[in-house]
């Protein structure tokens, strides 16, 4: 019996390995991986020319100012409020907080094609609040950021809330005892620790937006130049059987994507680094 | 059941962690492998319970090579540092959980399952708290639970991982006497990993001391306290005083202190450390011995039964740590800034070209 | 982690007593109600005009919309969609979590990025990739019309949109968890004989089952409510491609607000239910 054996190397103790990784592999691919590979595999055969003339077609630059626009100033406005709102649901009491609490998380749970005929229901201007303004909100830009803003607003509410609710109370209380106000307390204490979550809570905010479609389609209005969001061009594209020309966009989506992917990963990274408290 | 390591080696990436470890066990002995974090012992009992793999080496029991063997069929019971009790499981159905998964044809009966696990319950002295969940039990109820469930299944090992080490001292002391209890009574082949000196030494028959993933010394308590083969089995079983000198025509000499080493007559001029316990200090107001050294009291603990005097030595720049029963205090009775005369009992030296890497 | 919040535990309000540990009571009311009226304005608001629109024209027409052919059909697939695809994801959840938080192999941030891309891609581009693969110029369209079977414009295509977009949920729920429970109660129960599939029911499962029950809903929530993906693939053929988000953008675009509201409110009705149930697990999982 060989007592000095080289190992060969088993992968774990724990039992399931092989199982796990290729029914993992197996269903991430065909789901996942393959079908979004065909919308760079279809492009790359789309030709270098075609493709740039496709993508930067005036009609689908300004597709790419809206959404990105849009989803921005949604985000903006996202971060703003939504760091108020975690706020009160953290520090304040009042009756009915917990159910108001729940109710944060309803664009998560609601239909986006619901969301999308509710809001512009309420924004055309017989609606409810369209009416109670001059100017028109839906079919502008302006309904489209608001539906934006309902999209991504747990967002920033969910991410800032842990931060609050873990927060060291203690700090507080040094500040104010060295002798500072509370809003400088405030600036220079409180805040500097939720701006990873809001960065982060904006950034997942954005990256729904943009690619958002239920919930837009019906209040925007739709028009081309105007009022049509880049997933709606794909989608248009698409019933005319342009599948060169959806796909061309598609790619330039997909690689925004997962710019925005990364960057919320590395955000996250950067927290974890920076802000681990034991 | 005896348990045999040969040769084991693991590597994590370029750290060594184990390096050609051998040990022979006995059955029925309780083995203490003893040393700082990152020696390497739980590893190694990680390895012999089956949850690592080895990179080179083997292990048997009985004599039969168990290194493939995967940890379901190993019949070891394992002890977790942190006790790894299953939350959503009640004392008695962690107790029996061994005993539940069995197959079939072994499976034994609900009412010889039930009756087992009493057993068990009444020796860890936890009956009243078998419906309880592990969240509603104190460290070292947790920790009894736990070894109520590893000896459930009556195993023929018993591996236990730094098992006091969560706990208050005195919970930890009474736990140590209860486990060497336990072991007389029932001789299981037991290891048992720990960093704790006082705990080796209180409960094994051997310990195996380890450092950088090596073994430095196997022996019985006795022999590695009294007896220890390198500097680091010393320092690391209890506390020390150091002579760092030279060694000259058999004796160590550093400055003012001198004292015939033996065993060093054929080295001369080398340097050398000795290495002594602070109750072998012999402390005396009155020189009565040539080779004494002058010192002064600088601090005086007074720790329950023991006292602790630090002194300062006259000829070097170096303090002593001296350690008296409170009789002996009292009948020489010191105070600060007193002189006295020091001599070491005993005396080990090492030389450290001997142990430089 | 895109698109992906996950469940709050440990909830402890901050309790700070002393006066100038806060902000002046003027500062407190003017936050409260910021938030308390924009909270009203973007989420009761709407919620109130679906059904105060849903029965604005008589409990009759609301009840006939909910129950005409086309409506019951919508709902019908709806049903089929999800009762295959939450379990579908919710077995891959399981073991994909599994096999992140118990082994290291190389190319495993690879796999982790690949279950999060569903969130960061837009549910248009999620329809459209079946489309390249599975359409009559796609990929393996000519093979599927030879063979008679159809996965676009059917139901099949919208089960593997729907599969796509919800995929990610009971994974990134599972991961933390799992990686926070460790794998020392595991390890005890290989130690005591147990083999790797008892381990898991008797000793994973229990641990993780408020989890794993909280990444279901919220793929449920999903997969019942997904409109860009499906609105793609499924060709809009009334009576048997449509699910009910899609019926509702039918009717809203025929000008039938009533009965398209109708609809809307037992989704909406289905989703305060999903916001209750998630409340309650969140609660009941702190509480253990």
């Amino acid at each position: 019996m060989s007592v000095l054996q080289r190992q060969k190397k088993k992968k774990s103790i724990l039992p399931g390995f092989g199982l796990s990784l290729g029914f993992t592999m197996f269903y991430a691919s065909i789901l996942v991986l393959f079908p979004l590979a065909m919308i760079f595999l279809n492009t790359a055969s789309m030709g270098w020319s075609d493709f740039i003339k496709t993508v930067t077609d005036a009609r689908v630059v300004a597709s790419y100012k809206l959404s990105f626009g849009a989803a921005f100033a949604a985000g903006i406005i996202n971060v703003i409020f939504g760091t108020i709102i975690a706020w009160v649901l953290v520090r304040y009491h009042f009756p009915g907080k917990r159910f108001i609490d729940g109710l944060v998380d309803l664009p998560f749970a609601l239909p986006t094609a619901v969301a999308g005929i509710a809001l512009t229901t309420l924004y055309v201007p017989k609606g409810w609040i369209g009416q109670l303004f001059t100017f028109k909100i839906a079919f502008t830009p302006i309904g489209i950021i608001i539906a934006l803003t309902f999209i991504g607003l747990p967002f920033v509410v969910r991410m800032v809330q842990p931060v609050l609710q873990n927060f060291n109370a203690e700090i507080e209380e040094a500040s104010a005892s060295l002798g500072a106000s509370r809003m400088q307390t405030f600036k220079k204490v409180i805040f500097p620790e939720l701006v990873p979550a809001i960065l982060t809570g904006f950034s997942l905010s954005f990256a729904r937006a943009l690619g958002e479609y239920g919930s837009v389609v019906f209040i925007a209005g739709n028009m081309p130049m105007k009022t049509e969001i880049t997933p709606l061009i794909i989608m248009t594209k698409l019933e005319q059987y342009d599948y060169a020309g959806a796909t061309a966009i598609a790619s330039v989506m997909l690689v925004v994507s997962f710019f925005l992917l990364l960057l919320i990963n590395i955000i996250q990274w950067w927290t974890n680094r920076k802000f681990v408290h034991s | 059941m005896s348990i045999h390591i040969k040769h084991v080696s693991k590597n994590f990436g370029d750290f060594k962690a184990l390096d050609s470890i051998n040990i022979d066990i006995q059955t029925g002995e309780l083995v203490a492998l003893l040393g700082p974090s990152g020696s390497g012992k739980t590893s190694l009992l990680r390895i012999i319970a089956g949850l690592e793999h080895l990179d080179q080496g083997a292990i048997l029991f009985d004599g039969k090579e168990i290194t493939h063997v995967n940890p379901k069929e190993r019949n070891v019971g394992f002890v977790f540092q942190h006790y790894a009790l299953f939350r959503h499981m009640t004392v008695f159905d962690n107790i029996a959980y061994g005993l539940k998964v069995r197959h079939k044809k072994t499976r034994p009966s609900k009412t010889a399952i039930t009756k087992k696990v009493t057993e068990l319950l009444q020796l860890v002295k936890l009956e009243p708290l078998a419906n309880r969940y592990p969240s509603q039990l104190s460290g070292g109820q947790r920790q009894r639970v736990a070894l109520a469930r590893a000896l459930a299944v009556e195993p023929k090992v018993l591996l236990l991982d730094e098992p006091f080490g969560a706990l208050d001292a005195k919970v930890r002391k009474d736990l140590r006497r209860w486990l060497r209890k336990l072991h007389n009574n029932f001789h299981i082949t037991s290891i048992f990993v720990t960093h704790d000196q006082e705990e080796a030494l209180d409960v094994a028959d051997r310990i195996v001391v380890m450092n950088n993933g090596k073994i430095e010394q196997i022996g019985s308590p006795e022999e590695v306290y009294d007896y220890p083969n390198s500097p680091f089995v010393y320092d690391f079983l209890g506390n020390v005083n150091l002579f760092k000198g030279r060694i000259h025509k058999g004796r160590l000499k550093q400055g003012s202190f001198e004292m015939a080493v033996p065993e060093f007559s054929g080295r001369n001029e080398e340097a050398a450390v000795g290495y002594v316990r602070p109750h072998d200090i012999h402390l005396e107001k009155l020189k009565t011995s040539a080779d004494a050294v002058s010192a002064t009291v600088s601090h005086i603990h007074v720790i329950g039964p023991i006292v602790q005097i630090e002194l300062k030595r006259e000829d070097a720049e170096e303090f002593l740590e001296a350690e008296l029963s409170k009789e002996h205090y009292k009948v020489l009775s010191l105070q600060v800034g007193d002189q006295v005369y020091v001599k070491p009992k005993q005396l080990k030296v090492f030389i450290p070209e001997d142990y430089s890497i | 982690m895109a698109g992906h919040v996950p469940m709050q535990h440990a909830k402890t309000t901050v309790k700070l007593n002393h006066s100038s540990l806060k902000e002046p009571k003027v500062v407190q009311w003017l936050l409260t109600f910021i938030a308390l009226a924009f909270l009203a304005l973007f989420l009761v608001l709407p919620l109130i005009t679906i059904f105060m629109t849903a029965f604005q024209k008589g409990l009759e027409t609301y009840l006939a919309a909910i129950t005409n052919p086309d409506a019951l059909a919508a709902i019908k697939l709806t049903l089929i969609v999800v009762l295959i695809t939450v379990p579908l994801n919710a077995v891959f959840g399981v073991v994909a979590a599994w096999l992140i938080t118990k082994f290291d192999f190389k190319g495993k941030n690879i796999l982790i990025t690949l279950i999060d891309l569903p969130f960061a891609v837009s549910p248009v581009i999620a329809g459209l990739v079946f489309i390249l693969l599975f359409g009559a110029q796609g990929l393996f369209g000519e093979w599927l019309f030879n063979q008679d079977i159809k996965i676009v414009f059917a139901i099949p295509g919208i089960i593997l949109a729907t599969l796509f977009v919800t995929l990610p949920f009971v994974a990134k729920e599972l991961i933390p968890l799992m990686q926070a429970q460790g794998s020392a109660e595991e390890e005890a129960s290989l130690t005591l004989g147990a083999s790797g599939f008892k381990t898991f029911f008797l000793v994973t499962l229990p641990n993780i089952k408020w989890g794993l029950l909280y990444g279901i809903i919220l793929c449920n929530a999903r997969a019942i409510g997904e409109f860009g993906a499906v609105s793609v693939v499924s060709g809009h053929i009334r009576g048997m491609t449509n699910t009910m988000p899609l019926h509702i953008e039918i009717l809203y675009n025929e000008y039938q607000f009533a009965a398209a509201f109708a609809v809307a409110s037992l989704m909406s009705v289905l989703a305060i239910f999903t916001l209750t149930l998630k409340n309650i697990i969140e609660w009941k999982a702190k509480h253990i």
